[in-house]
């Protein structure tokens, strides 16, 4: 049993063995998808365990999953397996191009498989350090992604990311000290000490000042790798000169271990603290989709745009914890869902957009609907889907977090409603206009036909969306109650 | 034993005395770095801090009874101490040839004067009083503070990326001692996984400085307008 949770973080590395065996883009590119689909499996299958029989433990709490910690490394799970899926297209794509050396290659491949595994492996960790040491060792492999076209632009974005981001995750480590020292009253061994079942017990125990030192400095630190305003300033670059399939995990699934990791400290900290920690997020949550939302009215660089709404999209998770109680954290975790494929689509549909126009500009390109059917509509329905509107899964989590609001300050709920319509209005300014429109004449290499390997991800995300969006799987919203569960 | 070995590094036990007296020659290091404009000065003063530091973790070690202090005080001489500085110094100093920061923000003095009102705010916001009586040197964890906020100045004052490297590597100093000493007892597992993560970040933020030093011939962050909207 240990071995399969073990094998959720170990199969993506599939794709760091493959270089060894000197295998060219294609097979590079299979190695990875092949490792997402089977981190998915093992996923799914301890999910279901931890369904049945509650959360597996192990080594002394070094090891630890429960429906929450499940939860969330499926979702991770699916956008490594969409985002997995991208890079053989965008391997093969950059080896036919000449754009990457083989080394470049390689180096793709070993830290795409590093970055998905330390991500997964910080999910099913039960011990606080060790999950620290797992999520910045996940930040380290994803600045070389960032980095690795090695043009000015994208090492400049490269060392903004690993410098602001190691900043915030000191501060992370910081919180990790003080919350180590809060459980200082306990009768429990150092080990215990920092373990998520011993401390959630005995969170009334907690000595009150170093706790909210603790939830503070977590919230800020954790929140630098959210994104949340005003942390968020390497996000953008970083999310932008990634090469796509990257941006995609940055944006999908390394923003939500973050927030994963605040989860669990508002979880520690609220029997002490109470609503204390929900007006902390609410804070932070409305700062980072009023920052987002402003952003996105500029029009210009559209992967910018993608990673702007990825702070909105926090925010708004960030906002759903803050409304607190059952409906606002079920929100929270739906729209983390949610948000995560939509964006890993939207982020490869930029990667398309980019390899065939040459531009990351929006004004670059006109009418993407009749030159690429596929990738333009899936630019267009894929917008749709991320700004909440029905038919799809984030409508209907905006929605509940939302309700979850009204039941709170309806002024609040007000006050989101108006931020997502603002955020709706500049997304869809741009990406309509790229979408639809009369096409300039491209060179025959621009309308090239579509890849059969690069539409999967793309169709099956937004299949998922839309499934999503109409109807919640049971098993799904027991998993969520499940994990609401494990935090109250 | 934990209360016995708590007592032993009360302030006024030998062990005591010493750790207070390394934090305080740790936080001159930190003062020393903001207010130096030459770059192979920024590298000897971390280094000798990093030193001080090992010297702090073996006290500690000492004092405690506690194996896992002394493997860390001795990685802490070996990487911090001796192969970081020494890294900077051939990867980036003597191969771009750099000697003069001048891409500092604000003057020399205003930093000093800045960073003395950070540890009068870091004394101020942790008083000894609010720790459990003798649980620790009490002076460290203020110092501990006040190293972490000065290592942040450097980063904000300085906008050279070797200056930037450098204060986090100080912040990072600072959050090692307050470790130590508040929570000396931190699993040894996780200890180990910070200093990978430390050196894994100093290698690939090495790469990444002499990656944009050939491309912009200068790596002043300032410089870095690229993605300026």
């Amino acid at each position: 049993l240990t071995a399969l949770v073990v094998l959720v973080a170990a199969l993506p590395l599939l794709g760091a063995l493959a270089p060894l065996a000197l295998l060219r883009a294609r097979g590079l590119g299979i190695a990875i998808a092949a490792g997402g689909l089977g981190a998915l499996a093992a996923a799914v299958a301890v999910t279901v365990h931890v369904e049945r029989h509650g959360p597996i433990r192990a080594l002394a709490g070094f090891l630890y999953v429960d429906s929450l910690g499940s939860f969330f490394s499926l979702t991770i799970a699916v956008v490594v397996t969409l985002a997995g899926v991208g890079s053989v297209a965008y391997l093969r794509a950059e080896e036919e191009r000449g754009g990457l050396t083989p080394l470049q290659l390689r180096l793709y491949a070993i830290f795409f498989a590093c970055f998905a595994g330390l991500m997964l492996a910080s999910l099913e960790t039960g011990n606080l350090g060790l999950l620290w040491v797992l999520i910045e060792a996940s930040t380290l492999a994803s600045a070389v992604l960032v980095g690795l076209e090695a043009k000015a632009s994208s090492l400049e974005a490269a060392w903004k990311y690993i410098i602001i981001s190691s900043f915030g995750v000191t501060m992370a480590l910081v919180a990790t000290l003080f919350l180590y020292y809060a459980a200082s009253p306990l009768a429990l061994s150092p080990n215990q000490r920092l373990t998520w079942p011993a401390l959630f017990t005995h969170a009334t125990l907690l000595q009150h000042d170093s706790l909210r030192l603790a939830f503070l400095l977590a919230v800020i630190g954790y929140g630098t790798k959210v994104g949340l305003a005003p942390m968020h300033t390497w996000l953008p670059d970083a999310h932008s000169e990634a090469p796509s399939p990257a941006s995609a995990m940055l944006s999908a699934a390394l923003l939500n271990t973050g927030m994963y990791a605040i989860v669990r400290f508002q979880a520690i900290a609220i029997p002490e603290l109470g609503r204390y920690t929900n007006h902390v997020l609410l804070v932070f949550g409305f700062a980072s989709i009023l920052i987002g939302a402003l952003f996105m009215v500029r029009r210009g660089n559209f992967k910018r745009l993608f990673a702007y709404s990825s702070v909105e999209h926090m925010g708004i998770i960030s906002v759903a914890l803050g409304f607190g109680g059952v409906l606002g954290v079920y929100g929270a975790l739906l729209h983390t869902l949610n948000h995560a494929i939509g964006k890993c689509v939207l982020f490869l549909t930029s990667g398309e957009l980019v390899q065939r126009w040459r531009t990351r500009e929006s004004s670059g390109i006109v009418g993407a609907l009749t030159t690429a059917p596929l990738v333009g509509g899936v630019l267009l329905l894929g917008s749709l889907a991320i700004l909440g509107s029905p038919p799809f899964g984030l409508f209907l989590s905006e929605f509940t977090i939302v309700r979850a609001g009204f039941r709170g300050s309806s002024l609040l709920a007000f006050l989101l409603l108006a931020l997502l319509v603002l955020a709706f209005i500049a997304f869809a300014r741009s990406t309509a206009a790229m979408a639809t429109g009369e096409p300039e004449q491209l060179e025959g290499e621009a309308s090239g036909r579509q890849s059969v390997v690069a539409a999967v991800p793309l169709v099956a995300g937004m299949a998922a969306l839309l499934l999503l969006g109409l109807w919640i799987p049971g098993g799904l919203n027991s998993l969520i109650m499940h994990s609401i569960g494990t935090i109250r | 034993m934990i209360a016995a070995a708590v007592e032993s590094l009360s302030a006024a036990s030998t062990s005591g005395v010493l750790l207070d007296l390394s934090a305080v020659v740790m936080l001159l290091c930190a003062f020393a770095a903001l207010g130096s404009k030459l770059f192979d000065r920024y590298v000897a003063y971390y280094a000798l801090q990093s030193i001080v530091l090992a010297f702090a973790a073996a006290v500690v070690g000492h004092a405690l009874g506690q194996v896992d202090l002394w493997v860390l005080a001795v990685a802490t001489l070996l990487i911090k101490g001796i192969a970081i500085p020494v890294a900077t110094r051939r990867f980036l100093l003597d191969r771009l040839d750099l000697r003069r920061d001048v891409a500092v923000s604000t003057g020399l003095s205003t930093s000093l004067i800045l960073g003395a009102f950070l540890t009068a705010f870091a004394y101020l916001a942790i008083r000894p009083s609010t720790l459990p009586h003798a649980l620790v040197a009490s002076a460290v964890v203020p110092l501990s503070t006040a190293i972490i906020l000065l290592g942040g100045l450097c980063m904000v004052v300085r906008r050279h990326t070797i200056a930037q490297l450098i204060g986090w590597l100080i912040l990072e100093n600072g959050v090692f001692l307050g470790a130590i000493t508040l929570t000396a007892t931190f699993p040894f597992i996780v200890e180990a996984g910070i200093f990978l993560d430390l050196v894994a970040a100093v290698l690939i933020m090495i790469t990444f400085v002499s990656g944009l030093a050939e491309r912009l011939a200068t790596a002043a962050a300032p410089e870095l307008r690229e993605l300026r909207h």
